[in-house]
Protein backbone atom coordinates (compact mmCIF):
# COMPACT_ATOMS: atom_id res chain seq x y z
CA UNK A 1 0.00 0.00 0.00
CA UNK A 2 1.43 3.41 -0.87
CA UNK A 3 1.85 6.22 1.64
CA UNK A 4 0.16 9.55 0.98
CA UNK A 5 1.26 12.79 2.60
CA UNK A 6 -0.98 15.63 1.49
CA UNK A 7 -0.37 18.97 3.18
CA UNK A 8 -3.36 21.19 2.45
CA UNK A 9 -1.49 24.28 3.71
CA UNK A 10 1.44 24.00 1.29
CA UNK A 11 -0.49 22.16 -1.41
CA UNK A 12 2.15 19.44 -1.55
CA UNK A 13 0.92 15.89 -2.13
CA UNK A 14 3.43 13.06 -1.93
CA UNK A 15 2.53 9.51 -2.99
CA UNK A 16 5.31 7.04 -2.33
CA UNK A 17 6.15 3.40 -1.78
CA UNK A 18 4.60 0.50 -3.61
CA UNK A 19 1.08 0.37 -4.99
CA UNK A 20 -0.11 -3.08 -5.93
CA UNK A 21 -3.40 -3.10 -4.13
CA UNK A 22 -6.06 -5.52 -5.34
CA UNK A 23 -8.86 -3.01 -4.96
CA UNK A 24 -7.27 0.23 -6.01
CA UNK A 25 -10.61 2.07 -6.14
CA UNK A 26 -11.01 1.77 -2.37
CA UNK A 27 -7.70 3.54 -1.87
CA UNK A 28 -7.66 6.06 -4.71
CA UNK A 29 -11.30 7.18 -4.87
CA UNK A 30 -11.06 9.03 -1.50
CA UNK A 31 -7.69 10.48 -2.52
CA UNK A 32 -9.10 11.86 -5.79
CA UNK A 33 -12.06 13.30 -3.86
CA UNK A 34 -9.64 14.85 -1.37
CA UNK A 35 -7.60 16.46 -4.16
CA UNK A 36 -10.76 17.71 -5.90
CA UNK A 37 -12.01 19.23 -2.65
CA UNK A 38 -8.67 20.92 -2.05
CA UNK A 39 -8.54 22.33 -5.57
CA UNK A 40 -11.91 24.07 -5.22
CA UNK A 41 -10.25 26.84 -3.23
CA UNK A 42 -6.53 26.35 -3.97
CA UNK A 43 -4.29 28.29 -6.32
CA UNK A 44 -1.51 25.74 -6.65
CA UNK A 45 -0.75 22.09 -6.12
CA UNK A 46 2.47 20.12 -6.16
CA UNK A 47 2.33 16.36 -6.78
CA UNK A 48 5.37 14.26 -6.01
CA UNK A 49 5.36 10.62 -7.08
CA UNK A 50 7.92 8.25 -5.60
CA UNK A 51 6.51 4.84 -6.48
CA UNK A 52 8.96 2.00 -6.68
CA UNK A 53 6.34 -0.36 -8.06
CA UNK A 54 2.77 0.07 -9.15
CA UNK A 55 0.39 -2.29 -10.91
CA UNK A 56 -1.57 -1.41 -14.03
CA UNK A 57 -4.73 -0.90 -12.03
CA UNK A 58 -2.90 1.79 -10.05
CA UNK A 59 -1.54 3.23 -13.29
CA UNK A 60 -5.07 4.20 -14.33
CA UNK A 61 -5.58 6.05 -11.07
CA UNK A 62 -2.35 7.97 -11.54
CA UNK A 63 -3.64 9.10 -14.94
CA UNK A 64 -6.95 10.07 -13.30
CA UNK A 65 -5.11 12.24 -10.76
CA UNK A 66 -3.00 13.84 -13.50
CA UNK A 67 -6.21 14.52 -15.42
CA UNK A 68 -7.67 16.33 -12.41
CA UNK A 69 -4.51 18.42 -12.18
CA UNK A 70 -4.58 19.21 -15.90
CA UNK A 71 -8.15 20.46 -15.59
CA UNK A 72 -7.10 22.61 -12.63
CA UNK A 73 -4.25 24.02 -14.73
CA UNK A 74 -6.63 24.79 -17.62
CA UNK A 75 -8.72 26.79 -15.17
CA UNK A 76 -5.76 28.91 -14.16
CA UNK A 77 -4.30 26.86 -11.31
CA UNK A 78 -0.57 26.35 -10.87
CA UNK A 79 0.55 22.73 -11.11
CA UNK A 80 3.93 21.20 -10.44
CA UNK A 81 4.54 17.46 -10.84
CA UNK A 82 7.75 15.64 -9.98
CA UNK A 83 8.15 11.94 -10.60
CA UNK A 84 11.09 10.10 -9.01
CA UNK A 85 12.32 6.82 -10.47
CA UNK A 86 15.35 4.61 -10.08
CA UNK A 87 17.95 5.67 -12.62
CA UNK A 88 18.35 2.12 -13.98
CA UNK A 89 14.62 1.58 -14.31
CA UNK A 90 14.33 2.47 -17.99
CA UNK A 91 10.85 0.93 -18.15
CA UNK A 92 9.64 3.42 -15.56
CA UNK A 93 11.41 6.24 -17.39
CA UNK A 94 9.60 5.34 -20.63
CA UNK A 95 6.34 4.99 -18.74
CA UNK A 96 6.65 8.49 -17.29
CA UNK A 97 7.29 9.84 -20.80
CA UNK A 98 4.06 8.14 -21.86
CA UNK A 99 2.25 9.76 -18.94
CA UNK A 100 3.48 13.14 -20.16
CA UNK A 101 1.97 12.38 -23.57
CA UNK A 102 -1.20 10.94 -22.04
CA UNK A 103 -1.86 13.75 -19.57
CA UNK A 104 -0.44 16.69 -21.52
CA UNK A 105 1.11 17.91 -18.26
CA UNK A 106 4.69 18.93 -17.69
CA UNK A 107 6.27 16.32 -15.44
CA UNK A 108 9.76 16.77 -14.04
CA UNK A 109 11.46 13.39 -14.27
CA UNK A 110 13.80 12.87 -11.35
CA UNK A 111 16.16 9.90 -11.68
CA UNK A 112 17.91 8.83 -8.52
CA UNK A 113 20.30 6.12 -7.42
CA UNK A 114 19.37 3.64 -4.68
CA UNK B 1 -10.30 -22.36 -32.29
CA UNK B 2 -6.95 -22.07 -30.58
CA UNK B 3 -4.54 -20.44 -32.92
CA UNK B 4 -1.46 -22.18 -31.67
CA UNK B 5 -0.74 -25.71 -30.57
CA UNK B 6 1.73 -26.06 -27.71
CA UNK B 7 4.95 -27.59 -28.93
CA UNK B 8 8.53 -28.17 -27.86
CA UNK B 9 9.56 -26.15 -24.84
CA UNK B 10 6.03 -25.02 -24.31
CA UNK B 11 4.86 -28.59 -23.69
CA UNK B 12 7.65 -28.98 -21.16
CA UNK B 13 6.52 -25.84 -19.43
CA UNK B 14 2.91 -26.98 -19.33
CA UNK B 15 4.02 -30.28 -17.82
CA UNK B 16 6.06 -28.40 -15.23
CA UNK B 17 3.13 -26.23 -14.24
CA UNK B 18 0.64 -29.10 -14.21
CA UNK B 19 2.99 -31.11 -12.01
CA UNK B 20 3.41 -28.22 -9.63
CA UNK B 21 -0.34 -27.93 -9.44
CA UNK B 22 -0.70 -31.53 -8.29
CA UNK B 23 -0.25 -32.43 -4.66
CA UNK B 24 2.99 -33.81 -3.27
CA UNK B 25 1.83 -37.42 -3.13
CA UNK B 26 1.13 -37.40 -6.81
CA UNK B 27 4.48 -35.78 -7.39
CA UNK B 28 6.24 -38.62 -5.56
CA UNK B 29 4.85 -41.10 -8.03
CA UNK B 30 6.22 -39.16 -10.97
CA UNK B 31 9.88 -39.04 -10.09
CA UNK B 32 11.17 -38.42 -13.59
CA UNK B 33 8.82 -35.56 -14.16
CA UNK B 34 9.40 -34.26 -10.68
CA UNK B 35 13.07 -33.84 -11.40
CA UNK B 36 12.20 -32.07 -14.59
CA UNK B 37 9.74 -29.76 -12.86
CA UNK B 38 12.30 -28.64 -10.32
CA UNK B 39 15.23 -28.04 -12.70
CA UNK B 40 16.48 -24.43 -12.56
CA UNK B 41 13.61 -23.41 -10.29
CA UNK B 42 14.09 -20.27 -8.18
CA UNK B 43 10.57 -19.95 -6.84
CA UNK B 44 7.50 -22.09 -7.31
CA UNK B 45 4.13 -21.84 -5.66
CA UNK B 46 0.75 -23.44 -6.10
CA UNK B 47 -2.32 -22.40 -4.17
CA UNK B 48 -4.45 -19.47 -3.26
CA UNK B 49 -3.35 -16.08 -4.59
CA UNK B 50 -4.52 -13.61 -1.97
CA UNK B 51 -2.86 -10.46 -0.69
CA UNK B 52 -1.04 -12.25 2.15
CA UNK B 53 0.52 -14.78 -0.21
CA UNK B 54 1.33 -12.10 -2.76
CA UNK B 55 3.25 -10.23 -0.08
CA UNK B 56 5.21 -13.35 0.88
CA UNK B 57 5.96 -14.19 -2.76
CA UNK B 58 7.00 -10.59 -3.39
CA UNK B 59 9.46 -10.79 -0.50
CA UNK B 60 10.67 -14.12 -1.88
CA UNK B 61 11.39 -12.61 -5.29
CA UNK B 62 13.23 -9.62 -3.86
CA UNK B 63 15.16 -11.86 -1.48
CA UNK B 64 16.07 -14.58 -3.96
CA UNK B 65 16.79 -12.76 -7.21
CA UNK B 66 19.45 -10.43 -5.92
CA UNK B 67 22.22 -10.67 -8.53
CA UNK B 68 20.88 -8.00 -10.91
CA UNK B 69 18.69 -5.25 -9.53
CA UNK B 70 17.33 -4.15 -12.89
CA UNK B 71 16.28 -7.68 -13.80
CA UNK B 72 14.82 -8.28 -10.33
CA UNK B 73 12.64 -5.20 -10.77
CA UNK B 74 11.41 -6.52 -14.10
CA UNK B 75 10.59 -9.92 -12.62
CA UNK B 76 8.79 -8.22 -9.75
CA UNK B 77 6.68 -6.06 -12.06
CA UNK B 78 5.69 -9.10 -14.11
CA UNK B 79 4.84 -10.94 -10.92
CA UNK B 80 2.51 -8.11 -9.87
CA UNK B 81 0.48 -8.40 -13.05
CA UNK B 82 0.37 -12.15 -13.56
CA UNK B 83 -0.25 -13.01 -9.92
CA UNK B 84 -3.14 -10.58 -9.76
CA UNK B 85 -4.57 -12.10 -12.91
CA UNK B 86 -4.72 -15.45 -11.13
CA UNK B 87 -6.19 -13.83 -8.05
CA UNK B 88 -8.96 -12.17 -10.04
CA UNK B 89 -9.63 -14.45 -12.98
CA UNK B 90 -8.78 -18.06 -12.09
CA UNK B 91 -11.80 -20.34 -12.41
CA UNK B 92 -10.64 -22.36 -9.40
CA UNK B 93 -11.42 -20.35 -6.29
CA UNK B 94 -11.14 -20.70 -2.53
CA UNK B 95 -11.99 -18.41 0.35
CA UNK B 96 -9.09 -16.65 2.03
CA UNK B 97 -8.88 -16.00 5.79
CA UNK B 98 -11.35 -13.11 5.42
CA UNK B 99 -13.82 -15.27 3.53
CA UNK B 100 -13.21 -13.54 0.19
CA UNK B 101 -13.17 -15.74 -2.90
CA UNK B 102 -9.66 -15.70 -4.37
CA UNK B 103 -8.14 -17.45 -7.37
CA UNK B 104 -5.99 -20.56 -7.17
CA UNK B 105 -3.10 -21.09 -9.53
CA UNK B 106 0.55 -21.86 -10.02
CA UNK B 107 3.59 -19.64 -10.37
CA UNK B 108 7.04 -20.71 -11.46
CA UNK B 109 10.27 -18.76 -11.84
CA UNK B 110 13.19 -20.55 -13.47
CA UNK B 111 16.67 -19.22 -14.00
CA UNK B 112 18.86 -20.01 -16.98
CA UNK B 113 22.26 -18.68 -18.01
CA UNK B 114 20.93 -15.74 -20.02
CA UNK B 115 17.40 -15.24 -18.76
CA UNK B 116 14.71 -15.87 -16.19
CA UNK B 117 11.50 -17.53 -17.23
CA UNK B 118 8.40 -16.41 -15.38
CA UNK B 119 5.31 -18.57 -15.82
CA UNK B 120 1.88 -18.78 -14.29
CA UNK B 121 -0.97 -21.21 -14.80
CA UNK B 122 -4.58 -21.32 -13.79
CA UNK B 123 -7.84 -22.98 -14.69
CA UNK B 124 -10.20 -21.20 -16.99
CA UNK B 125 -13.04 -21.76 -19.45
CA UNK B 126 -12.70 -21.74 -23.22
CA UNK B 127 -15.03 -18.72 -23.41
CA UNK B 128 -12.72 -16.75 -21.12
CA UNK B 129 -9.49 -17.78 -22.71
CA UNK B 130 -10.13 -17.02 -26.38
CA UNK B 131 -10.07 -13.21 -25.98
CA UNK B 132 -6.96 -13.48 -23.83
CA UNK B 133 -5.17 -15.51 -26.47
CA UNK B 134 -6.21 -13.06 -29.16
CA UNK B 135 -4.88 -10.26 -27.00
CA UNK B 136 -1.54 -12.09 -26.60
CA UNK B 137 -1.26 -12.54 -30.37
CA UNK B 138 -2.10 -8.89 -30.92
CA UNK B 139 0.50 -7.78 -28.37
CA UNK B 140 3.14 -10.06 -29.87
CA UNK B 141 2.56 -8.57 -33.32
CA UNK B 142 3.38 -5.03 -32.18
CA UNK B 143 6.66 -3.16 -32.06
CA UNK B 144 7.69 -1.70 -28.71
CA UNK B 145 6.62 1.81 -29.77
CA UNK B 146 3.23 0.55 -30.94
CA UNK B 147 2.84 -1.33 -27.69
CA UNK B 148 3.51 1.83 -25.68
CA UNK B 149 0.95 3.67 -27.77
CA UNK B 150 -1.54 0.84 -27.19
CA UNK B 151 -0.89 1.06 -23.44
CA UNK B 152 -1.56 4.80 -23.49
CA UNK B 153 -4.86 4.21 -25.26
CA UNK B 154 -5.91 1.41 -22.91
CA UNK B 155 -4.98 3.46 -19.87
CA UNK B 156 -7.55 6.03 -20.94
CA UNK B 157 -10.28 3.38 -21.18
CA UNK B 158 -12.55 2.67 -18.18
CA UNK B 159 -11.27 0.02 -15.76
CA UNK B 160 -12.76 -3.47 -15.96
CA UNK B 161 -15.49 -4.44 -13.50
CA UNK B 162 -12.94 -6.33 -11.40
CA UNK B 163 -10.90 -3.19 -11.04
CA UNK B 164 -8.16 -4.47 -13.29
CA UNK B 165 -6.34 -2.10 -15.51
CA UNK B 166 -7.06 -4.27 -18.56
CA UNK B 167 -3.51 -3.57 -19.62
CA UNK B 168 -1.66 -6.15 -17.52
CA UNK B 169 -0.51 -8.26 -20.47
CA UNK B 170 0.69 -5.18 -22.35
CA UNK B 171 2.71 -4.22 -19.29
CA UNK B 172 4.10 -7.75 -19.04
CA UNK B 173 5.27 -7.71 -22.67
CA UNK B 174 6.80 -4.24 -22.33
CA UNK B 175 8.57 -5.12 -19.10
CA UNK B 176 9.88 -8.47 -20.33
CA UNK B 177 10.76 -6.98 -23.72
CA UNK B 178 10.05 -10.42 -25.13
CA UNK B 179 6.97 -12.05 -26.66
CA UNK B 180 4.30 -13.54 -24.43
CA UNK B 181 4.21 -17.30 -24.75
CA UNK B 182 1.04 -19.12 -23.88
CA UNK B 183 -0.43 -22.58 -23.89
CA UNK B 184 -3.77 -24.17 -23.14
CA UNK B 185 -4.50 -27.78 -22.23
CA UNK B 186 -7.83 -29.44 -21.55
CA UNK B 187 -8.36 -30.67 -17.99
CA UNK B 188 -10.19 -33.80 -16.87
CA UNK B 189 -13.14 -31.69 -15.73
CA UNK B 190 -13.51 -30.29 -19.26
CA UNK B 191 -12.20 -26.89 -18.24
CA UNK B 192 -8.83 -25.63 -19.43
CA UNK B 193 -5.45 -24.96 -17.86
CA UNK B 194 -3.99 -21.76 -19.26
CA UNK B 195 -0.34 -20.88 -18.92
CA UNK B 196 1.38 -17.65 -19.76
CA UNK B 197 5.14 -17.33 -19.77
CA UNK B 198 7.74 -14.71 -20.55
CA UNK B 199 11.51 -14.62 -20.68
CA UNK B 200 13.35 -11.79 -18.99
CA UNK B 201 16.84 -11.38 -20.39
CA UNK B 202 19.69 -10.91 -17.91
Amino acid sequence: MPAVDFDSITGKCVIKGESFLEETAKFYTPLVEWINRYLRTAKRIELILQLKYFNTSTSKWILTILGVLKEFERNGGEVKVEWYYYKDDTDMRDDIKDYILGSNLKIDMKPFVE
Amino acid sequence: MLKKTPSGDKIGLIIDLLLLQKNNNEMESANTNKRRATDNVCISYTGLFDSEILTILAQGIEGTLTSNDKVTKKVFKIFLELAQNISQYSLEREPNSSGESMGVGTMLIKEYDDYFQFSTGNKTTMESIIPVIEKCDNINSMTRDKLREYRRLQRNMPASNKGGGNIGLIQVALTADNPIEYGVVKCEDNNYFYIVSVKINK
